[in-house]
């Protein structure tokens, strides 16, 4: 069983019970900084910071339904050759998933790091967070996750989010729980693996049982999420089903390669989009041109958007963070959880579920896709 | 490409005959691989897939390092290798000399299709008007006189079968290229003396000869024909012997004196053969018997005619032999039992089978039967026909035949999807190979083949139905008889030797065995009674593809040690020449188009030109007549010498053909062959040949063309050393191969001596006395200069990759040094199994066949006091978690019967058996077993023996199946067969890189193709750390090995291949997914530098890294994503 303990809430201050909480971690002597998600001094917005003082926890808002970007590649940045110390982070489930895909492609290590994670009731759009925040104040937080725990998607959740089964950060060392709970009072921490144990213990908490109706808390907002998440699938594939709906799909896009940037998993030094792989000779584009009449330019869009799903999808976690960046609000989000949903199922595999898990293509298995492969 | 001095033969281009041949290239000598097919594969042609991955693979084959020396495509379409010389159609025809240095003549049939000009087009075929029944599909279908011999070869070139063409010289019209010269004309000066007393004889001899074309005199009497061969140049005459006044033999006598080279064909009653055959002796060439068959006739007449064409063929020089004729297959319509064959339409034989599946086949591989057309839904599989048959003679196991009968099922069951029952009818099943015994247990219990242990008494016709349904009448186990009907019957028939092997035999003076196969030296498979003329694969008896590519390579190893002996020494001919530096131009391409005798329409040219010259990286375009011809090749060098372009494309009908000679054009030019392309555009009815076509096949070239990069290929050092761990037979063996060819050997050995199993082995069971292949073997390695052997030492780790390992051994006082070595062999070797069943170790009267076999030797057993003796085969193996057949057990025992039999005949013995694997010529031992009066008992894994100790005996309880009871056995002595475990520590296997199989024997990089690699180059595995095997399998597979491992000695620098796979470092993002990805382990992280490493040697260029690498920084060389996304363009454009 794991370790299990319940801090308390004052006045109803869940992200000030959160940062005394990550304060404690901190001073536990093991952690020398985390890496949270706080407002800057200088204008009220989000971003995730690496703090090591203790004081400037203060502006930490781990709850907030801002998701700049998913942590996970800042993460790696953080780990992938040893530091001199040991770090938490506080991430989202979709931030701790796509770091374990990054692990797994050797972007980045878990030897010096503490992966705390809350129940994640999702986040807005980029510049819905930033109109939220303006009408809100310093409330936001509190406002949204009272309304969240209510047992009620917010309209202005992204979409990536409302159709996202995994609320809960199963791979994290430590656990911050939230469903189930009387938020009002009290705030579920776990203890997920020895590393977490570890943590725990150094944190001076007593152990109490898992709150009762945490299960069918966790479940019902995964059944709720599902529910949205097959009819997206089925919308947007009924959308895609064709080269010409497809490239309808994508004709705004523009070939800013912000989707790629925002990518967590998208792990490439350089992607080969801006190689000399795609610097076509000017003769190329003349030989297009008289072969169609006409030739979009730049060219290359659709075969962009294909070689990512290509090479992403089976690592794909479904964070949203391509639609996010997009700036034509192209639905990319949709359409990556739909092609990776069903790749991943191919291979009995899924993003993230676990490091023990290989990728599908460093894997040879000499039986399977035979009809496919057209070996007899 | 290198070359050493010294040159071989490899007698049959079949699976062994190629693999002799490639092992022999690739160490540099120069091979002659011929055959007397018009086509290589041998009978692997004719199947498509082999047991037990019921796939191909044959390409596996293909040389691993140097690749570029060599085709690189299937196998089973063809080879090229620098090093090999293909001549099909050929036979030897005389040897003379020593080892070393023979003088072989060779001839080859006259091609009357050139194959320079032959473009395949099939225009021949299809006027053709003879149809004769097609060998490629064992006679069930019908091909022209002038055909393909196999469907998919390349070069695809066409053929005349001589014998069925009638000289209508309708092809020869029809042929666009002018490629057929029938010799029609010629025939005519072909004359023919026809000596008979009788009119009608001499008239109709006249009208056949005449009908095929020779002019044809005749004479009524022996003085009539003298006077006519004095007025006129014959150059055959044929004779009748029994003629009044001057006879034949007279005739032939008188004849010869005034011309000697006359040649003369008896012809004779079959009542006086006997003269016939003493004429023979005084110079007649051939004799007939009268009545004659007109067909074998004419194709006597016509093979004269042939030899005289061809003169007396080519005398060549070789310093070694490899004869690799492959066996023939027994036709049941010549047995006494046929199974109804020749006269059921449905029963067929295995090899008609293998057709039916084919795609290639005569049902488009639709499991259907030929001579109906209905579905194939109930089939029986009848084992052992024409092996294992007293009554034909064949009294030996074909060792194949189970195996193959068993995939035939399970292809069948795929391809009905599961719609069909599929049962074999057996003896024995010989699941002895290694892996074979799972594969048939998953045949039973997941696929659901029936195995039926029984007798076929008869095959007839089921008379309730005219569906040409057949009725099984056979015996089961226990003797009752039962009826059952199929519609169809497979025949697994067995061995024969290769046609013309006792004629082959006696030219070469090599022995045959009793049953008409080339009979090998005790304790060696390829060694013939004469020096420097090898066995490889079936020609000694028929053999898996496993073993044959062994013994092939065996071969190939004790040819190549009597090469090097006699002064083969090496030479390496280096590839010096200076190229242009182009890197930095705009690609200027000349494209040069074949026009091939004109066959593009008029309006192509200017068309295809202005496509072409809108491409400002196209120099010019040009087209020429026919550059297959020597005249047509002039002119297309010419065209490079005048423009001096950077890169040369040709597009031709066979570009295959071209590789070379671009190669030599580009030397001649100073240009990097790297930069040189042809492209084939190829006419045949499903592709036929238009601009539009040919514009894209020329915009793929130039594509490939633009972004080729003609950088240097790249080779690993290699230290020219040996290590090989293990100092048993195979262990000696591999090390004494490897030193006689120059090179230092590291022997390293745990014990106190060498030797093994042999140390305890005393004879086998051909009665060879074992120590003197034990003593023989030990003096030689530790008198060998080149071999250091460490004994009472272990390997405790190693690294690195092919050309230079670091091993470090230790010694029993524990120091440890370190070795430095270009190859591994590992021949670990292995032990019998601990016995833990029937009551062993409660009493010695239960012992194992090796300790009976001690006992035996040192005498601490008196036969003549055994009444009673029980031998329990299989004991903990052929079953989980052991199984599988250790090969050498049914052996033992049968030789441990048969001493304790001839010690003391009135001996009681029984084996309990569940199947004697007594394969190949072992069987023999098996039926003497049985004549001297062994009680062979078989009883199945469910229902095991029971033992009961007492003082005195060992009370053994076995039901047995013809009996129907159970019986209870008192003997004296029970002697367990326990198998062979392997002594391969998985520590020693890892740490060279290679990896062991669930039973902890070496896992070979292929268990068919690369029997004795390891995925991981330069480490190799024989002897019984490789799997179960006798003492001479032992020495095959080590010599294997040894021949692999020479390979890479050879080279002081080992070459990769021009298409190998790079890291463009700067893109890298070090996911190591390439690592994970490559099958060859060719690629490591270098963690001080930060890089991902390619060993250029190991990888094969399969491109797999390049698929799992996201941006490309993995990339193949030469197929690079620019470029194959240029080309794809171009196709699609």
């Amino acid at each position: 069983m794991a370790k299990t303990a319940q801090i308390d809430v004052k006045a109803q201050d869940i992200p000030g019970s959160l940062r005394g909480f990550l304060r404690s971690v901190l001073e536990s002597g093991d952690i020398r900084a985390i890496l949270v998600p706080l407002h800057l001094p200088m204008k009220n917005t989000v971003m995730p910071a690496l703090v090591s003082d203790p004081e400037r926890l203060k502006d930490a808002d781990p709850l907030a339904p801002a998701f700049p970007m998913n942590t996970a590649k800042v993460v790696s940045r953080l780990t992938h050759k040893p530091s001199g110390g040991k770090i938490a982070a506080v991430l989202r489930p979709c931030e701790i998933r796509a770091f374990v895909e990054l692990v797994k492609l050797k972007q980045g290590k878990t030897d010096e790091i503490v992966i705390i994670g809350a129940d994640c009731p999702g986040a807005y759009g980029n510049r819905d967070y930033l109109r939220f925040v303006a009408e809100n104040g310093t409330e936001s937080t509190m406002k949204f996750y009272r309304d969240s725990l209510s047992g009620k998607d917010s309209e202005k959740l992204s979409s990536a989010c409302k159709s996202c089964e995994f609320p809960v950060p199963e791979g994290a060392d430590l656990l911050i729980g939230l469903l189930g709970s009387d938020t009002e009072k009290q705030v579920m921490i776990q203890a997920l693996t020895p590393k977490g144990e570890e943590l725990f213990g150094k944190l001076g908490l007593s152990e109490s049982a898992e709150p009762p109706g945490r299960k069918a808390a966790v479940e019902s907002l995964i059944a709720r999420r599902k529910a949205y998440r097959d009819k997206m699938f089925a919308e947007t594939a009924q959308s895609v089903d064709s080269i010409g709906k497809l490239t309808a799909y994508l004709a705004d896009c523009v070939n800013c390669y912000n989707c790629r940037v925002a990518c967590p998993v998208c792990y490439c030094k350089e992607c080969v989009f801006v190689t000399d792989v795609f610097d076509h000779d000017p003769s190329q584009y003349l030989k297009w041109a008289e072969r169609k009449g006409a030739v979009k330019m730049p060219a290359d869009t659709l075969f962009y958007h294909i070689t990512r799903l290509a090479h992403m999808s089976t690592a794909c976690v479904g964070c949203g963070q391509c639609s996010n960046a997009c700036p034509n609000d192209i639905r990319l989000a949709e359409l990556f959880r739909t092609v990776a949903y069903r790749t991943q199922k191919a291979f009995d595999y899924e993003a993230g579920r676990s490091l023990e898990e290989a990728p599908p293509l460093s894997v040879f298995r000499e039986a399977e896709f035979a009809e496919i492969e057209g070996i007899k | 490409m290198k070359r050493k001095i010294g040159t071989a033969l490899v007698a049959g281009a079949g699976i062994s005959g190629i693999r002799a041949a490639l092992d022999l290239a690739e160490c540099g000598y120069g091979v002659t691989l011929i055959d007397r097919c018009p086509h290589i594969g041998g009978i692997l042609s004719q199947l498509d897939y082999q047991f037990p991955t019921d796939r191909c693979g044959m390409c596996k084959m293909l040389p691993s390092i140097a690749r570029d020396d060599s085709s690189q495509y299937c196998l089973r379409k063809g080879l090229f290798h620098e090093n090999i010389e293909i001549r099909l159609s050929t036979e030897i025809i005389s040897l003379e000399g020593e080892p070393g240095h023979f003088k072989v003549m060779l001839r080859g049939k006259p091609g009357l299709i050139s194959h320079e000009l032959c473009t395949g087009c099939g225009a021949c075929t299809a006027v053709c008007p003879v149809e004769v029944p097609d060998e490629f599909n064992e006679g069930l279908s019908l091909r022209k006189a002038v055909y393909l011999p196999v469907p998919h070869a390349i070069p695809n070139t066409y053929v005349i079968d001589t014998d069925a063409c009638t000289r209508c010289g309708a092809c020869e019209e029809a042929c666009p290229t002018a490629a057929i010269r029938l010799s029609q004309g010629e025939r005519r000066q072909f004359h023919i003396l026809v000596v008979d007393d009788e009119l009608i004889v001499r008239d109709s001899l006249k009208e056949w000869l005449e009908d095929e074309g020779f002019s044809v005199d005749m004479a009524e009497s022996g003085p009539e024909a003298l006077e006519q061969l004095a007025n006129c140049a014959y150059h055959l005459m044929l004779a009748d012997i029994k003629m009044t006044g001057m006879d034949g033999v007279e005739l032939l006598k008188k004849a010869k004196e005034a011309l000697p080279d006359l040649c003369v064909v008896m012809m004779t009653a079959y009542a006086t053969v006997e003269t016939a055959v003493e004429a023979m002796k005084i110079g007649a060439l051939d004799y007939l018997i009268k009545p004659f068959d007109p067909n074998a006739l004419i194709s006597m007449v016509l093979r004269i005619y042939q030899d005289f064409e061809t003169g007396q063929g080519h005398l060549s020089d070789f310093g070694a032999v490899v004869l690799c004729g492959g066996a023939a297959y027994f036709n049941p319509a010549e047995s006494k039992n046929p199974f109804g064959y020749g006269v059921l339409p449905n029963v067929i034989t295995s090899l008609e089978f293998e057709r039916i599946l084919s795609g290639t086949g005569p049902c488009q591989g639709k499991l259907v039967r030929p001579s109906d057309g209905k579905a194939i839904r109930k089939a029986a599989w009848i084992q052992c026909v024409g092996s294992r048959d007293l009554q034909t003679d064949a009294d030996f196991c074909s060792d194949v035949c189970c195996m193959y009968a068993i995939k035939e099922c399970l292809l069948a069951r795929e391809k009905a999807e599961g719609e069909i029952e599929t049962t074999i009818f057996y003896m024995d099943m010989r699941t002895f190979g290694k892996s074979f015994q799972r594969y048939r247990d998953q045949a039973e219990n997941e696929q659901g083949v029936r195995f039926e242990r029984g007798r076929i008494h008869s095959v007839i016709q089921d008379k309730e139905d005219n569906e040409g349904n057949l009725i099984l009448h056979y015996s089961d186990r226990g003797g009752a008889l039962h009826d059952e009907s199929y519609d169809m019957v497979i025949l697994a028939v067995g061995q024969l030797p290769a046609a013309g092997m006792a004629e082959l035999a006696e030219m070469l003076k090599i022995p045959l065995n009793p049953w008409g196969f080339a009979q090998s030296e005790p304790f060696s498979l390829t060694q013939t009674g004469r020096e420097g003329i090898l066995l490889g694969g079936s020609f000694s008896g028929l053999k898996d593809i496993g073993e044959s590519v062994t013994q092939a390579s065996a071969a190939a190893l004790s040819a190549s040690r009597v090469i090097h002996a006699a002064g083969g020494s090496q030479e390496i001919e280096s590839d010096t020449s200076e190229y242009r530096d182009v890197s930095r131009d705009y690609p200027k391409i000349l494209v040069l188009v074949c026009t091939c005798g004109n066959r593009l329409s008029a309006s192509d040219p200017q068309e295809i030109v202005r496509e072409l010259e809108k491409d400002p990286a196209v120099f010019h375009v040009e087209f020429l007549g026919q550059t297959c011809t020597a005249e047509g090749w002039d002119r297309l060098a010419g065209l490079a010498e005048k423009y001096k372009p950077n890169r040369i494309l040709i597009a031709a009908c066979l570009s295959y053909i071209y590789a070379r000679k671009l190669r030599e054009l580009a030397r001649q030019i100073g240009l990097n062959p790297a930069l040189t392309e042809a492209v084939s555009y190829h006419q045949s009815a499903s592709n036929p040949r238009g601009s539009g076509n040919l514009l894209s096949l020329l915009r793929m070239g130039i594509a490939r063309l633009r972004h080729a990069d003609p950088s240097p290929v790249l080779s690993v050092p290699v230290c020219q050393e040996a290590l090989v761990v293990g100092g048993g037979i195979a262990g000696m063996t591999a090390a004494l191969a490897v030193a006689d060819h120059g090179f230092q050997v590291y022997l390293i050995e745990q014990a106190e001596v060498l030797g093994g199993n042999l140390r305890w082995l005393q004879k086998t069971i051909e009665g060879y006395e074992i120590k003197t292949l034990l003593d023989d073997t030990r003096m030689k390695v530790e008198k060998h200069p080149r071999i250091q052997v460490h004994i009472r030492t272990r390997v405790i780790a190693s690294y690195g990759q092919v050309g230079s390992f670091f091993t470090t051994v230790q010694d029993e006082e524990g120091l440890t040094h370190t070795l430095e070595h270009g190859v591994t062999v590992l021949a670990t070797g292995g032990t019998e199994a601990a016995a833990t069943s029937y009551g062993y170790g409660t009493s010695s009267l239960v012992v194992t066949q090796k300790e009976l076999e001690q006992k035996l030797a040192e005498k601490s057993l008196d036969p003549k006091k055994l009444a009673a003796v029980v031998m329990i085969q299989c004991v903990g193996s052929r079953e989980e978690p052991r199984n599988y057949c250790s090969r050498v057990c049914c052996a033992s025992a049968l030789k441990h019967a048969l001493y304790l039999k001839s010690q003391n005949p009135d001996m009681a013995i029984y084996v309990l058996y569940r199947d004697m694997m007594s394969y190949g010529f072992a069987e023999t031992y098996f039926t003497q077993a049985r004549k001297a009066g062994v009680i062979f008992i078989q009883y199945e894994v469910k229902e095991k023996p029971r033992v009961k100790i007492s003082d005195q005996s060992v009370y053994v309880t076995v039901f047995d199946p013809i009996l129907g009871s159970e019986l209870e056995i008192e003997s004296d002595l029970l002697v367990l067969a326990t198998g062979i475990v392997p002594a391969l520590p998985e520590y020693i296997v890892t740490t060279f890189g290679a990896s062991v199989d669930r039973d902890g024997f070496f896992q070979e990089a292929e268990s068919k193709w690369r029997p004795v690699d390891s995925l991981k180059e330069g480490v190799f595995g024989c002897g019984i750390a490789h799997s179960p095997r006798s003492a001479a399998e032992s020495v095959i597979s080590a010599e294997a090995a040894a021949q692999r491992a020479l390979r890479i000695l050879s080279y002081k620098q080992l070459p990769g291949g021009k298409f190998t796979a790079k890291v463009r470092h700067s893109l890298c993002s070090l996911c190591e997914r390439c690592i994970a990805a490559c099958p060859y382990g060719a690629r490591v992280i270098d963690t001080d530098s930060e890089k991902i490493q390619v060993n250029p040697v190991m990888c094969q260029g399969c491109g797999s890294c390049a698929a799992v690498c996201p941006n490309s920084a993995s990339f193949l060389e030469g197929y690079s994503i620019r470029q194959m996304l240029e080309v794809v363009d171009a196709a699609f454009a």
